[in-house]
């Protein structure tokens, strides 16, 4: 038996994001079709208000409401400039702020490089990155890619990129479980990285 | 190493099977498709995670149980290593995908935690020998290196992983250069970034590439003397075996090469072959630009196996290649051996038929050695009576196993 169109297309819909395979994916689709009127209806509504109501911030890339050009660390006058910790998710802001240690800015890349995906440095936000540091006043700059094979290769290709400018450039030292997502480490772990981050030659 | 107890649930035509195995020679006999290479299989499985014979992973599980949209097949090994006892588990599932198709996923648990299977190739170990592995030695070099990666993944802990993600790098690379083949035909240029991009995929494929061919020099040579030692004895000191590694990226220097005597690569280190490959990359650039693909690399290496300086897989006689397999396998047990300090469970299937009288007594000496050995055979007679005294022997029809 073929499923009617609208339940294939939600089911496809689910199994494109991360983590949810098709056995998942058929669930939840089923789930919602049962589910009382209210879940599905409040799904669609914070979908909806994703794109509307959220925007990126300007400087870092960072997320943001919409109507605030800048988010909330790069409002804050107390956050140092003169370093910027780069990640490749907002996700990844929100577990280095959760920490708590760290005084400094952010640029979120949104991404790393994946040629196999067709992934290059134009597809995110190196440039804005680059011209960042060219407008002066950054003294620092801590990779915090993902420690997997293409979070090293974005790490290396900004090392590369911003070697002109003369500033120092940090890498997130690996006392993060291999494979282990920035996102999912447990707070000590982070702590110790970032106080153990090493310089890049 | 003890394979203590094996359990196997809808694996081929297994639909149940439960098993103890003693510390010493099992035989197994039985007629044809009874299931006598199934259960080496089985074991040979839960040390590498692919079956023995290549591509055929999927059709391990039970094929009634395929049928159904979700279908599981298990196997269960207890066995000892050192002095501690494990428990391995994989499962081979056959699961559903979006447009009605199945795919196969496998999962590992040692100790009950499930883990990535790359941390655990090794942990228990074997080493298979069947007659059609004469293949290695002839066939192509994809056997070859198949074969060399399935031993070095027992026997060096990081290899499997390392190896992973090499051919994670290669593929990234690969990609890339593809594309930056198409934008140079369309003459289009990216921004200028495309040589800087390369050179970051140049770094993570020197460095994992580095240290696999490290670890290839070092265990080609030491399977080679063990090899040679074996193969010496078998053929009473009249043919002298070397097995010639020729790595696709050679870190010696050109020259050397030409000279045949010695092609001794054992002290160069990681680093300086990691230097070695991204120098060489940067040479070839536009050549591999233009070729839109990865020419040089462990991807590519090759290795031939001599006697008296004549390349077996080109010359060999069939009888001199069933004797250079059989000095490579039983180089490759004490290899790991060696490596590892534990002896590899060592599965033999069909090799008596093959070998002539005295081959089959120098086997069995050197296999009486170790701590445990299964042979199978369709005869028991394929083996001296007193060897058979000495053995347990099992009697293996239609998927089930019952000792004599
Ligand atoms: N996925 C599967 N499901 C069920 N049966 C299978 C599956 N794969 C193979 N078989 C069958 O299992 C039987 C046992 O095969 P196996 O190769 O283990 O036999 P064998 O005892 O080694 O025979 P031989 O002496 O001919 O080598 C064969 O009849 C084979 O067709
Ligand atoms: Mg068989
Ligand atoms: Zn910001």
């Amino acid at each position: 038996m073929l499923l009617p169109e609208p339940i294939q297309k939600l089911i496809n819909a689910f199994e494109r994001l991360p983590g949810i395979g098709p056995k998942s994916a058929s669930r939840l689709a089923f789930y919602l079709l049962r589910a009382p009127e209210d879940v599905a209806q409040d799904l669609s509504e914070a979908l909806n208000g994703l794109k509307d109501k959220i925007a990126f911030c300007e400087e870092c890339f960072n997320i943001t409401e919409a109507g605030h050009p800048r988010c909330e660390v790069c409002e804050n006058p107390k956050r140092d400039s003169a370093v910027i910790c780069v990640v490749e998710e907002a996700l990844d802001v929100l577990a280095l702020e959760r920490v708590g240690a760290y005084n400094g800015k952010y640029h979120v890349l949104h991404g790393v490089l994946s040629p196999i995906e067709g992934v290059g440095p134009d597809d995110i936000k190196i440039k804005p990155l680059i011209e960042r540091v060219a407008r002066g006043g950054v003294k620092e700059i801590i990779l915090a890619t993902n420690p997997s094979m293409e979070g090293d290769a974005t790490a290396l290709y900004l090392q590369q990129q911003l070697r002109p400018h003369k500033i120092q450039v940090t890498r997130l030292a690996r006392g993060l479980p291999v494979g282990g997502d920035l996102e999912y480490a447990d707070q000590n772990t982070l702590l110790r990285a970032l106080s153990g981050r090493q310089e890049m030659s | 190493m003890h394979l203590k107890h094996l359990s196997l649930t809808n694996f081929r035509n297994f639909a149940r099977l439960d098993i103890d195995l003693p510390r010493r020679v099992i035989l197994l006999v039985g007629n044809n498709a009874q299931g006598k290479t199934s259960i080496l299989e089985a074991i040979y499985f839960l040390a590498s995670f692919t079956s023995f014979q290549t591509n055929t992973d999927r059709q391990m599980v039970n094929f009634v149980e395929a049928k159904n949209s979700l279908a599981v097949a298990r196997l269960v090994a207890d066995y000892q290593r050192g002095r501690r006892n494990h428990h391995l588990e994989a499962r081979l599932i056959l699961e559903p995908t979006g447009t009605n198709g199945q795919r196969l996923r496998k999962e590992v648990l040692l100790d009950g935690v499930k883990k990535q299977m790359n941390d655990v190739i090794g942990h228990f170990n074997a080493v298979i020998f069947v007659p059609q592995m004469s293949a290695i030695i002839e066939d192509g070099p994809d056997g070859r290196r198949r074969y060399l990666n399935l031993a070095l993944a027992q026997a060096v802990p990081a290899y499997a992983s390392v190896w992973s993600d090499y051919n994670q790098a290669l593929s990234q690379r690969n990609a890339l250069l593809k594309a930056l083949n198409e934008s140079a035909a369309l003459s289009l240029s990216k921004g200028g970034g495309s040589g800087d991009q390369l050179e970051v995929w140049d770094e993570a494929l020197a460095r994992l590439g580095a240290q696999i061919i490290q670890w290839r020099i070092e265990a080609v040579q030491q399977i080679e003397r063990l090899a040679a030692r074996v193969h010496h004895e078998l053929t009473h000191g009249r043919e002298v075996l070397r097995l010639n590694y020729q790595p696709a990226y050679d870190p010696l220097p050109p020259l050397s090469m030409k000279l045949t005597t010695d092609t001794d690569r054992s002290a160069l280190k990681a680093d300086d072959i990691r230097k070695g490959f991204l120098t060489r990359l940067k040479e070839i650039r536009s050549e591999e630009i233009a070729r839109g693909v990865t020419t040089i690399g462990p991807h590519r290496d090759e290795l031939r196996f001599l006697a008296n300086g004549i390349d077996l897989g080109d010359y060999g006689s069939r009888g001199q290649i069933r004797t250079t397999l059989l000095a490579l396998k039983l180089a490759e047990v004490n290899w790991m051996k060696e490596r590892t300090g534990e002896w590899p469970v060592i599965l033999l299937d069909e090799v008596m038929a093959e070998l002539d009288l005295q081959r089959r007594a120098d086997l069995l000496k050197y296999v009486g050695e170790s701590e445990q050995v299964l042979f199978t055979a369709t005869n028991e007679h394929m083996f001296a009576p007193e060897f058979v005294e000495k053995s347990e022997v099992w009697k293996v029809e239609d998927g089930t196993v019952k000792k004599d």
